[in-house]
C-alpha cells in the first residue's frame, strides 16, 4: 500500500511546493496570494454550474492528454499536441465545408475521422524525422506548433473565411447546427461518451496489449527492446501517430462541439495543460481521466477570473507553470533529505 | 540591400545573444528549454526600467537580475531536484510568459502592451544606413567572440565542456559539475537578458504579451545546429534571422499574391530543415540522454 500511496504524496508534495512558488509571484506583483488562489478555487470548484463547466474544459483535454500518455511512455516528447489539436480542428472544419447539405449521422464521423488524420500527420513528420534523420523531436514538434499557429490564422482569414465576421478575431464560418455535438456552453453525452470511449481504449492499448508493454519497455530502455528483436521504429511512428490522432480528436470535438467554428489563435495553452495532466497523472491513462478534470476545473477559473473579480487570467498559466517546473522532480530528494534529517 | 541586412541584423542579434546562452548551458550539460522565457523576462524588465525609472541602464540591470533568478529556480529545479530538463524548460518558459503577463495586468492594469518614450541608444548618423541600429548589434560579434575564447580557448571552458560530456572524468579531476552548471545558468542569465532587450527596446520600443513567438525556442535550435560550438550556432541564428529577414521583405513585395501568415511560419520551418539538415550531417540517430521518470 505505502508504495502505491508514494508516488501521490510525492506528486502531492511537489504541487504544495509549486503553489508556493506561485504565491511568491503572486505577491511580488502586489496582488495578496491567499485572495487570489481562493478566488481560483471558487472560480474552480465553487461556481454556479461549476461541474458542467468542468467536464466542458476537461473532457477535450483528457482526449489530448491520453495521447500524450501514449507518447511520452514510448519514450519521445511529443510536445507539438497544440499544433496537432489545431491541424485536427482544421481538418476538421474542411470536412464539413465540404459536406455541407449531407446527414448529420454521416457527417459527424467523417469530420471526426478528418480531424484525427488532420492530427495524425502533424504528428507523423516529426516522428519521421525523429525515427529516419535522429532530428531532435522536442524541437520539430515545437516548431510545428507554431507554424500550425500560423496555419490556423491563414485558413481562418482565407479559404474559410467566414464573409459575415466582423471583430478582431478572424473566423470560419460556423459548422451547421444539425451537426454540432453540444451546446456552445457546456458538455454532451456524446463527449463524454467520446471521452469515456478514449479512456477505455487507451487503458486497454497501454496496459493490455504488445504494443503498449513494448512501448512501455521501448521508453525505459529502447537498447533492450531492440535486442529484444522488437522493431523499435515502428513503435516510435505509431507512438507519435495515436498521440497525433487523439489531439486531432480533441480539436474536432472542440470545433464540432462547444466552438462551433474555427477562430485563430483558440485555445492557445491546450497542448501544455494536456501535457501537464500526462505528467501529474505519472502516464496512467486512469489517473489521467480524473486529473484531467482537475484542470479543466483550473482552466474554467481562468475563463472566470477577469470577468468576475478582475484578477488576470495570467494568474492560471503561472499556476501551470510552476507545476511544470516542479513535476517531473525526482523522488529520491525526499527520501535523501528524510534521511539527513533522521526521519 | 541596405535595408534588407539593416532588418538581418535587426532581426538576428536577439537571437545570437540568446543563443549563447543556449551554448553555455549546452556544454555544461543543460537542454535550456527556458530560454524563451528568460528571453520574454528580459525584453518586459527593459522596458518596464525605461517606462518606470526613466533609464536604459536601470531596465538593463532589472532585466540581468530577473534572468538570473530564473537561472537559479532552473538550476535548483534540475540540478537539486533533478527534475526533467525538458518539461521543467518548459515550465520555466510559462513562468516567464505568465509572470511578464501578470507584471504588465498589476503595473498597467491590462494585459497588452507597453511603449517606451526612448529605447536602446543608437549608433548614431555616422553609420549612414545603419545609424537606427542599437548599440547591441554593434557589441554583437565582440560577445560572440568573448564567448568563444571563455568555451574554447580558457581552462574553464574545458572543464565547463567536461562537465557536460563527461560528468564522472570533470569530478575526479575536482571541478563540481553542479557548481559548474549553476555558473554557465547564471552567465546565461545577462545575455538572455540583453537579447530580450533587444528584441523589446533595439528598434521597436514597445513590449507585447508573448513578443518572443519562440525565438527562444528558435534559439535553442540554433544550438543544436550550430552543435554547441558558439560561432556554430551564431551562423546557426544568423540563418534564421536571414530566413526571417527574406520572409518580410517578400511580404512586402508579394504580400497579394502569397498570404502573410504562411511567410510569417517560414522562420519555424527553417528551424525544422536546419535540425533535420545537422542531425544527417552528424548522421544516424543522435543519442539521446533523456529519461522520464516512470513511476
Amino acid at each position: 500500500m505505502t508504495s502505491r500511496l508514494y508516488p501521490v504524496l510525492q506528486t502531492g508534495a511537489f504541487i504544495l511546493l509549486a503553489l508556493v512558488l506561485c504565491s511568491l509571484i503572486f505577491a511580488a506583483v502586489g496582488l495578496s496570494a491567499t485572495e487570489t488562489l481562493g478566488a481560483i478555487v471558487d472560480g474552480a470548484f465553487f461556481r454556479p454550474n461549476a461541474l458542467a463547466h468542468v467536464l466542458r474544459w476537461g473532457l477535450p483535454l483528457l482526449i489530448t492528454a491520453v495521447g500524450v500518455v501514449i507518447s511520452f511512455r514510448a519514450g519521445y516528447f511529443n510536445i507539438g499536441a497544440q499544433g496537432q489539436f489545431y491541424l485536427g480542428a482544421i481538418c476538421a472544419a474542411f470536412a464539413a465545408e465540404w459536406m455541407r447539405g449531407s446527414p448529420a449521422l454521416v457527417a459527424v464521423p467523417v469530420c471526426m475521422l478528418a480531424g484525427m488524420a488532420g492530427g495524425a500527420l502533424w504528428a507523423l513528420w516529426p516522428a519521421l524525422l525523429r525515427v529516419k534523420a535522429g532530428a531532435d523531436e522536442v524541437i520539430t514538434t515545437m516548431m510545428g506548433n507554431f507554424i500550425a499557429a500560423q496555419l490556423l490564422v491563414h485558413v481562418t482569414s482565407g479559404p474559410l473565411k467566414d464573409p459575415s465576421g466582423s471583430g478582431q478575431q478572424a473566423s470560419s464560418r460556423p459548422v451547421e447546427a444539425a451537426w454540432r455535438i453540444s451546446e456552445s456552453s457546456g458538455s454532451s453525452p456524446v463527449i463524454i461518451a467520446i471521452a469515456a470511449l478514449v479512456v477505455l481504449l487507451g487503458w486497454w492499448l497501454v496496459n493490455r496489449t504488445s504494443f503498449g508493454i513494448l512501448s512501455g519497455l521501448a521508453g525505459r530502455n529502447p537498447v533492450m527492446v531492440t535486442w529484444q528483436g522488437a522493431k523499435v521504429q515502428r513503435i516510435a511512428i505509431s507512438a507519435f501517430v495515436l498521440s497525433g490522432a487523439l489531439a486531432g480528436l480533441a480539436g474536432s470535438v472542440e470545433l464540432m462541439g462547444p466552438n462551433g467554428r474555427l477562430a485563430s489563435g483558440f485555445l492557445p495553452d491546450h497542448g501544455f495543460t494536456a501535457i501537464l495532466i500526462a505528467l501529474v497523472a505519472g502516464m496512467s491513462v486512469i489517473a489521467a481521466a480524473f486529473i484531467a478534470l482537475f484542470f479543466g476545473a483550473l482552466t474554467s477559473a481562468g475563463l472566470w477570473l477577469p470577468v468576475m473579480t478582475g484578477l488576470p487570467s495570467s494568474a492560471i498559466d503561472i499556476i501551470h507553470a510552476s507545476i511544470a517546473l516542479f513535476i517531473t522532480a525526482k523522488a529520491g530528494v525526499f527520501r535523501g533529505l528524510l534521511a539527513r534529517f533522521g526521519r | 540591400m541596405e535595408d534588407l541586412i539593416v532588418a538581418f541584423l535587426r532581426s538576428g542579434t536577439p537571437l545570437v545573444y540568446v543563443t549563447l546562452a543556449g551554448v553555455i548551458a549546452q556544454r555544461a550539460g543543460i537542454w535550456h528549454l527556458g530560454l524563451e522565457g528568460m528571453m520574454i523576462t528580459g525584453a518586459c524588465a527593459t522596458i518596464l526600467g525605461i517606462v518606470l525609472a526613466q533609464s536604459v541602464v536601470v531596465g538593463l540591470l532589472a532585466g540581468a537580475v530577473f534572468c538570473c533568478l530564473l537561472a537559479l529556480l532552473f538550476w535548483f529545479v534540475v540540478e537539486v531536484l533533478k527534475a526533467n530538463q525538458i518539461i521543467a524548460g518548459l515550465g520555466l518558459t510559462g513562468l516567464g510568459l505568465g509572470g511578464t503577463a501578470l507584471a504588465l495586468t498589476a503595473i498597467f492594469g491590462s494585459e497588452g502592451a507597453v511603449s517606451a518614450s526612448f529605447g536602446l541608444p543608437r549608433l548614431g548618423p555616422a553609420f549612414g544606413a545603419f545609424g537606427g541600429l542599437s548599440v547591441l548589434v554593434a557589441a554583437m560579434p565582440f560577445v560572440v567572440f568573448a564567448c568563444w575564447l571563455l568555451l574554447c580557448r580558457t581552462r574553464f571552458g574545458l572543464r565547463l565542456a567536461a562537465c557536460g560530456e563527461h560528468p564522472f572524468a570533470a569530478r575526479a579531476t575536482g571541478v563540481n559539475p553542479g557548481t559548474m552548471r549553476l555558473v554557465a545558468l547564471l552567465l546565461g542569465g545577462p545575455l538572455c537578458a540583453l537579447g530580450g532587450a533587444e528584441l523589446a527596446a533595439g528598434s521597436l520600443q514597445i513590449f507585447s504579451v508573448n513578443m518572443t513567438a519562440g525565438r527562444g525556442f528558435m534559439s535553442f535550435a540554433a544550438v543544436i545546429f550550430g552543435a554547441g560550438h558558439p560561432l556554430g550556432a551564431t551562423l546557426a541564428s544568423f540563418f534564421f534571422a536571414l530566413v526571417g529577414a527574406l520572409g518580410i521583405r517578400a511580404q512586402l513585395s508579394y504580400g497579394d499574391r502569397i498570404p502573410s501568415s504562411l511567410l510569417l511560419a517560414l522562420p519555424y520551418v527553417a528551424t525544422v530543415a536546419g535540425l533535420w539538415l545537422s542531425a544527417r550531417m552528424r548522421g544516424g540517430n543522435a543519442a539521446s540522454s533523456r529519461e522520464l521518470g516512470q513511476q
